[in-house]
C-alpha cells in the first residue's frame, strides 16, 4: 500500500533528479566549452567564477532576461509547443535510470531511481522517439525556409538512427534477459577472475560502438550535426526563437546527451556497480560510482565533437541505414545464438564450432589482405619511380 | 454506473475523455498538423489507457510506435509538401450531416455495447513481456510471420512507388 | 517445447514464400533486359506449390493450434488460386516487360505475397488469421495498382482502392472484436457454438457486428454499396493488375465470406440472409445497368464483375432459417461460381490484355472487326463472353444453373427471377460486343500478334471453359464435398 512517507519520498526523489539535470545541464555546458577549448588549444570559458564553472548560469541569466521576439507569421500555439515538447522527454527519460544502490531506512527500501518500470527500456525508446517532436514543430511553427529544412534532415536523422540504436538495444535485453532498467545494472554485478567486472562492454562490445553512434546521430551532435551547422542552415530548427524559449532548446539538446549517457552507463558500464571499497559512505559510493562513469561517457561525446569532422548528410543517411541497421541485425543474431546455443549444445562443442568459424574468418581476412598487397606491390613494380 | 470509483477506473475515464475530445478535433481542426498533434494525443491516451489495464508492453509499443514514429512520418510528409500555416479546411463543407451521422452512430453504438456489456466487471492484473513473447512464438506463430510478409511486401512496394527512376 | 507443426500442412505456402523471396534476391543481380526470368522462378514455385497441395488432398489437418485448416474447402480454394496465379504469371509477363521492365522483379513479389494471403485465407479458420490474411492479400493489391507511376489514372486507382480499402478493413476489425467480446474466442468454429445460444441469437451487438464485418468483406468482393472503389481502380491500373484483382482478389473475399457466415454464423442466418438478398439484388441490378452505358472495355468487365459478384452473393439469402440440406446446397453453389467465374473473367481480361498491346485506350470501340485482324482471338473472346452471359453449353450456364437451383430449393424463387432477368441485360451487353468484332469493319485491318505466354493461357481457359460446360459433373464432385457446412 502507498501511503503519505511514500509520496514524500517519491516528490522528494523528483526534485532530487530535476535539480541534479538541471545543474548538470549547466556543468556540461561549460565543460563543452572548456574541453574543446583544450583540445584546440586555446582557453575556453574562464573568467565567470572559478575556472569559469559559472558560465553556463551566467548565459542562462543572459537569455532569460533577453527580449523575447515571436515571429508575425507562426503558429502561436505550436510555436509555444515546440520547446515543451522538446523538454519533456528528455526530463522524463531519466525516470528509469538507476542512480546507486538502494538503501534501507528503517523498515522501508528506498530506491534510487524514480520509477522501476517492468519495460524501462521500452519507456526510454518512447521517450528518445518522442524528441524528435521538439524539433520537427519548431521548424515546422517557424514559418520559414531554414528552419524547416533544418527540421526536416534533424528529423529525417533521427527517426533512421532510432531504429539502428534500438536494435543495438535489444541485444543488450536479450543477452541480460529483462527489460527492467534495474535488472540489466543487476545483470551485470559479479566478475570474472575476481577483477574484471561483467559490465556489458566486454560481451556486447559491438552492441556499445552501434548505440554509441546512433546516440551521437540521435542528439544532433558532431559528427551528426549537419542540421544545425551555422554554415549550412543558420542555426536550423530553433533559428526563429530567441530568449527563454531558445534556452529551453540548448538546454534540452544537452540534456538529452546527458540522458543518453545515462542509459550508455546503465546498459554497458555496469550502471552504479563497484566495488564497495569505502563502505562508511554507504549508499553515496555508488551514486559516485555513477557519475563518475556517466562524467566518462558525456567526455567521450565532446571528444568527438573536438576532433572529427562532420559527416555529409546523404553519406550519414548511408551509415545509418545501409551500416548500422544490418550491423545491429547480424549482431542481434549473434547474441541470440550466444544465448541459445549454450542451452541447446553442449559446451566443448561450442567452444570448437566458434574456433573454427573465428580461424576460418582470420585466414579468409589475411587472404585478402595478402592479395590486394601483391596486386599493389606489382602496380609499384611496374612503375618507373622507385620511392 | 460508477459505483466505486476506484484509481484506475477514475485514471480510465480519465484518458478517455481526453482521447474523446482528441479525437473530435482530429476531425475538426482546421489545420492540419493541429490535426497531427490531436492524434498524438489520441493515441497517447489510448496507450495510456493500455497502461491502466495492466498491459504495460502493449502501452509503451504504442507511445514508441504510434507516436514516436507514425504520426512523426505523418508529419514529415505533411511538412515535406508544405503544410500552410494558417487555416484551410480540407473537407467538402458537409460538417454539419457529417456531425449528425457521426453523433447517431456513436449513440447508436454506445447503446448496443453498454446493453450487452454493461454490468461486466473486470479484473485487472498486469501482463507479464514473457507471456507475450511465449504466446506471439507457440499460440500465435502464424499470424505473427504473415505480418512480417506483408511488412516486407509494403516496404518493398512502398519503395518501388516512392523511387525516382 | 511448444507445440509441434504440422510442417506438410504448410508446404505450399513455404514454398511460395521461398519463391517469393527467391524473386526478390535474383531480382537484384539481373540485368533490365534479363528481367523475364523473374516470371520464370515465379511460375516454377507456384508450379511447385501447385504440386505440394495435390500431395495434401485427402487429408484433413489442423495445426497452429487450430488457426490453420487444411480440408477438402481449404485445398479447392488453394488449387484454384494456384492455377489463376500461374495464369496470371502467362498473361502479364510480356505486359511487364513492355511495360515497367525495370521494376518486373517487385511486381511479382508483390503479386506472390498476395497469392500467398490467399493461401492462408483459404485455410485460416480464426479471426486474427482471416484478418491478417486479408491484409496480406489487399495490401500488395494497393501497391501493384499504382505500378504505372507517371500515370494519373493509375494513382488515383491505387489511392482509392487504398482508401476504401482500409476504412472497411478497420470497421471490419471493429466488428470482430466485438464478437470476440461476446464469445471470448477467435475461433471460428468456437465463435460459432458460442453464438448457437438462443440468447444470442439475435443480440443488436452480433447483429451490428456481422454487419461490420459483412461491410469488410463486401469491400473484397464489390458489393454494392461498397463497390464504388471497383471501376475506377480496374480503369487506373495496368490491364493485368485488374485481372488479378477481379478474379484472385475477389474469390478471395469469398473464401473468407463462405466461411464466416456458414461456421462463425450459421445461428444468425435469420438476420443476415435478408440483408444479403438485399445486397445481391442491388449487386447484380446496379452491375448490369451501369454497364450498359460502358464505353471502356476495362471498365465495362469492372461493372460485369460487379454484378456477377452478385450473382456470387445470391446464395447466401436463400439460407434463412434454412436447414443443412440447404444450406449445403447455397454453399456449393455458390463456391461452384466463384470457381467457374474466376476462369471465364480471366480468359476475357487476357484478350483484353493482347488487344491493349496495340491500343492502350482500351475502349470498346478499338474490338470493332476483330474478327478480320486475329480470327483465334475473338472466338476465344466470344467464347468467354457468353460462358459469363451464361449460355450452354458453356461453363458460365451451369455455374447460373447450380444457383438457380439452390434458389428454388431454398423456396427464393424471386431471387432466381431477378437473377434470370439481370442475365438477360448480361447478354445484351456481352453479345453487343460479340457482334462489334464479328460483324463491324476493323478501322485499323494489322495483325495484332498474340505472343506465346499470352497464347497458352488463352487456349488453356478456353479448354477448362468449354470443358467445365460440356462435363459439368467435375465441379458437381467437387463442391458438395469441400462444404463448410456442419450437420
Amino acid at each position: 500500500m502507498i501511503d503519505g512517507i511514500d509520496v514524500l519520498i517519491m516528490v522528494i526523489k523528483v526534485l532530487v533528479v530535476f535539480g541534479f539535470l538541471l545543474v548538470s545541464v549547466l556543468l556540461t555546458i561549460w565543460a563543452e566549452r572548456r574541453i574543446v577549448a583544450l583540445m584546440q588549444q586555446r582557453i575556453g570559458p574562464n573568467r565567470v567564477g572559478p575556472f569559469g564553472v559559472l558560465q553556463g548560469l551566467a548565459d542562462g541569466i543572459k537569455l532569460f532576461f533577453k527580449e523575447d521576439v515571436t515571429p508575425t507569421n507562426v503558429d502561436r500555439s505550436v510555436y509555444f509547443l515546440a520547446p515543451v515538447a522538446a523538454l519533456l522527454p528528455a526530463f522524463l527519460a531519466f525516470a528509469v535510470v538507476p542512480v546507486g544502490r538502494g538503501f534501507h531506512i528503517g523498515h522501508r527500501v528506498i530506491t534510487l531511481h524514480l520509477v522501476d518500470l517492468n519495460v524501462g527500456i521500452l519507456f526510454f525508446l518512447a521517450m528518445g522517439s518522442l524528441m524528435v517532436y521538439g524539433i520537427v514543430l519548431a521548424g515546422w511553427s517557424s514559418g520559414s525556409t531554414y528552419p524547416l529544412l533544418g527540421a526536416v534532415r534533424s528529423t529525417a536523422q533521427m527517426i533512421s538512427y532510432e531504429i539502428g540504436m534500438g536494435l543495438s538495444v535489444v541485444s543488450v535485453v536479450l543477452w541480460s534477459g529483462t527489460l527492467s532498467t534495474s535488472g540489466i545494472v543487476d545483470a551485470q554485478s559479479g566478475t570474472w577472475f575476481g577483477f574484471v567486472p561483467r559490465w556489458f562492454i566486454i560481451p556486447q562490445l559491438p552492441a556499445l560502438v552501434m548505440f554509441l553512434l546512433g546516440g551521437l546521430a540521435e542528439t544532433n551532435r558532431a559528427p551528426f550535426d549537419l542540421p544545425e551547422a551555422e554554415t549550412e542552415l543558420v542555426g536550423g530548427y530553433h533559428t526563429e526563437y530567441t530568449g527563454i524559449k531558445f534556452a529551453m532548446f540548448f538546454l534540452a539538446e544537452y540534456l538529452h546527451v546527458i540522458t543518453t549517457s545515462a542509459l550508455v552507463v546503465t546498459l554497458f558500464l555496469g550502471g552504479w556497480r563497484g566495488p564497495n571499497i569505502l563502505p562508511f559512505l554507504g549508499p553515496l559510493l555508488f551514486v559516485g560510482y555513477f557519475l563518475a562513469k556517466l562524467g566518462l561517457v558525456i567526455f567521450l561525446f565532446m571528444w568527438a565533437r573536438a576532433t572529427i569532422p562532420r559527416i555529409r548528410y546523404d553519406r550519414l543517411m548511408h551509415l545509418g541505414w545501409k551500416v548500422l541497421i544490418p550491423a545491429s541485425l547480424v549482431w542481434t543474431m549473434i547474441t541470440a545464438a550466444m544465448v541459445v546455443l549454450p542451452q541447446e549444445v553442449n559446451r566443448t562443442t561450442l567452444i570448437v564450432v566458434v574456433g573454427i568459424v573465428f580461424e576460418v574468418a582470420l585466414i579468409v581476412w589475411l587472404a585478402r589482405l595478402t592479395t590486394t598487397a601483391l596486386r599493389r606491390g606489382r602496380l609499384r613494380r611496374g612503375d618507373s619511380h622507385v620511392v | 454506473m460508477i459505483l466505486a470509483a476506484t484509481g484506475p477506473e477514475i485514471a480510465f475515464w480519465g484518458f478517455a475523455v481526453v482521447a474523446g475530445i482528441a479525437g473530435f478535433f482530429v476531425v475538426g481542426s482546421r489545420n492540419v498538423v493541429h490535426a497531427a498533434l490531436y492524434l498524438v494525443g489520441v493515441l497517447g491516451s489510448v496507450g495510456a489507457i493500455y497502461i491502466v489495464l495492466g498491459a504495460e508492453f502493449v502501452g509503451w509499443v504504442q507511445i514508441l510506435i504510434y507516436v514516436g514514429a507514425i504520426v512523426v512520418l505523418l508529419l514529415f510528409g505533411i511538412m515535406l509538401t508544405k503544410a500552410p500555416i494558417g487555416g484551410v479546411a480540407l473537407d467538402n463543407n458537409q460538417r454539419p450531416v457529417a456531425f449528425i451521422v457521426a453523433a447517431t452512430t456513436f449513440g447508436g453504438l454506445t447503446w448496443i455495447i453498454w446493453r450487452t456489456f454493461g454490468g461486466t466487471r473486470i479484473r485487472l492484473s498486469p501482463t507479464r513481456t514473457a507471456q507475450i513473447g511465449n504466446s506471439l512464438f507457440t499460440h500465435f506463430v502464424l499470424p505473427f510471420e504473415a505480418v512480417s510478409v506483408l511488412l516486407l511486401a509494403a516496404l518493398v512496394g512502398a519503395i518501388v512507388l516512392a523511387r525516382r527512376d | 517445447m511448444p507445440t509441434t507443426l504440422d510442417l506438410h500442412a504448410v508446404l505450399p505456402e513455404i514454398i511460395l514464400s521461398g519463391t517469393l523471396l527467391a524473386v526478390l534476391v535474383v531480382d537484384l543481380f539481373l540485368r533490365d533486359e534479363r528481367k523475364l526470368w523473374n516470371s520464370v522462378i515465379a511460375m516454377a514455385g507456384v508450379l511447385g506449390s501447385f504440386w505440394a497441395t495435390l500431395t495434401l488432398i485427402g487429408d484433413h489437418r489442423a495445426t497452429f493450434n487450430g488457426m490453420f485448416v487444411v480440408d477438402s474447402f481449404a485445398l479447392l480454394f488453394k488449387l484454384m488460386f494456384l492455377a489463376v496465379a500461374a495464369l496470371v504469371i502467362l498473361i502479364s509477363a510480356n505486359y511487364l516487360d513492355e511495360g515497367v521492365r525495370s521494376t518486373q522483379g517487385e511486381f511479382y513479389f508483390l503479386l506472390l505475397s498476395s497469392f500467398l494471403g490467399m493461401l492462408l485465407m483459404a485455410s485460416s479458420r480464426d479471426f486474427l488469421m482471416l484478418f491478417v490474411a486479408l491484409e496480406l492479400v489487399s495490401a500488395p493489391g494497393f501497391l501493384v495498382a499504382g505500378f504505372k507511376k507517371r500515370d494519373a489514372r493509375s494513382n488515383e486507382a491505387a489511392v482509392k482502392f487504398f482508401l476504401f480499402g482500409v476504412l472497411s478493413t478497420a470497421v471490419m476489425l471493429f466488428g470482430m472484436s466485438l464478437i470476440y467480446g461476446v464469445t471470448k474466442s477467435t475461433n471460428l468454429v468456437a465463435v460459432g457454438q458460442a453464438l448457437a445460444h438462443p440468447a444470442a441469437r439475435s443480440e443488436p451487438l452480433i447483429v451490428a457486428s456481422i454487419l461490420f464485418i459483412v461491410a469488410g468483406f463486401g469491400f473484397k468482393v464489390s458489393a454494392v454499396p461498397f463497390h464504388f472503389w471497383a471501376p475506377d481502380t480496374y480503369e487506373g491500373s495496368p490491364v493485368p493488375v485488374a485481372a488479378f484483382l477481379s478474379v484472385a482478389s475477389k474469390a478471395a473475399g469469398f473464401a473468407g465470406l463462405l466461411q464466416l457466415m456458414f461456421v462463425a454464423f450459421p445461428h444468425q442466418s435469420n438476420v443476415w440472409a435478408p440483408g444479403f438478398a438485399i445486397m445481391a439484388v442491388a449487386t447484380m441490378t446496379l452491375g448490369n445497368i451501369v454497364a450498359l452505358a460502358q464505353t471502356n472495355i476495362v471498365r465495362l468487365l469492372a461493372y460485369s464483375s460487379i454484378a456477377q459478384a452478385g450473382y456470387m452473393l445470391l446464395p447466401f439469402a436463400v439460407v434463412g432459417g434454412a436447414g443443412p440440406a440447404v444450406m449445403r446446397q447455397a454453399f456449393a453453389a455458390s463456391l461452384t461460381y466463384i470457381l467457374i467465374y474466376s476462369f471465364m473473367n480471366l480468359g476475357a481480361f487476357a484478350v483484353v490484355i493482347v488487344v491493349n498491346r496495340k491500343r492502350s485506350s482500351n475502349l470498346i470501340a478499338d474490338y470493332d472487326g476483330l474478327m478480320s485482324r486475329e480470327p483465334g482471338l475473338t472466338t476465344a473472346m466470344l467464347f468467354f463472353l457468353l460462358s459469363l452471359a451464361g449460355i450452354p453449353p458453356l461453363a458460365g450456364f451451369w455455374a447460373k444453373f447450380f444457383v438457380f437451383s439452390a434458389a428454388i430449393n431454398g423456396n427464393a424463387a424471386w431471387l432466381a427471377a431477378v437473377m434470370v432477368l439481370n442475365s438477360v441485360i448480361g447478354l445484351y451487353y456481352y453479345l453487343s460486343i460479340g457482334a462489334r468484332m464479328v460483324l463491324r469493319p476493323a478501322e485499323d485491318q494489322s495483325r495484332i500478334g498474340v505472343p506465346f505466354a499470352l497464347a497458352a493461357a488463352i487456349i488453356l481457359l478456353v479448354i477448362i471453359v468449354v470443358a467445365v460446360g460440356v462435363f459439368p459433373d467435375f465441379f458437381n464432385h467437387f463442391s458438395p464435398r469441400s462444404t463448410l457446412v456442419a450437420l
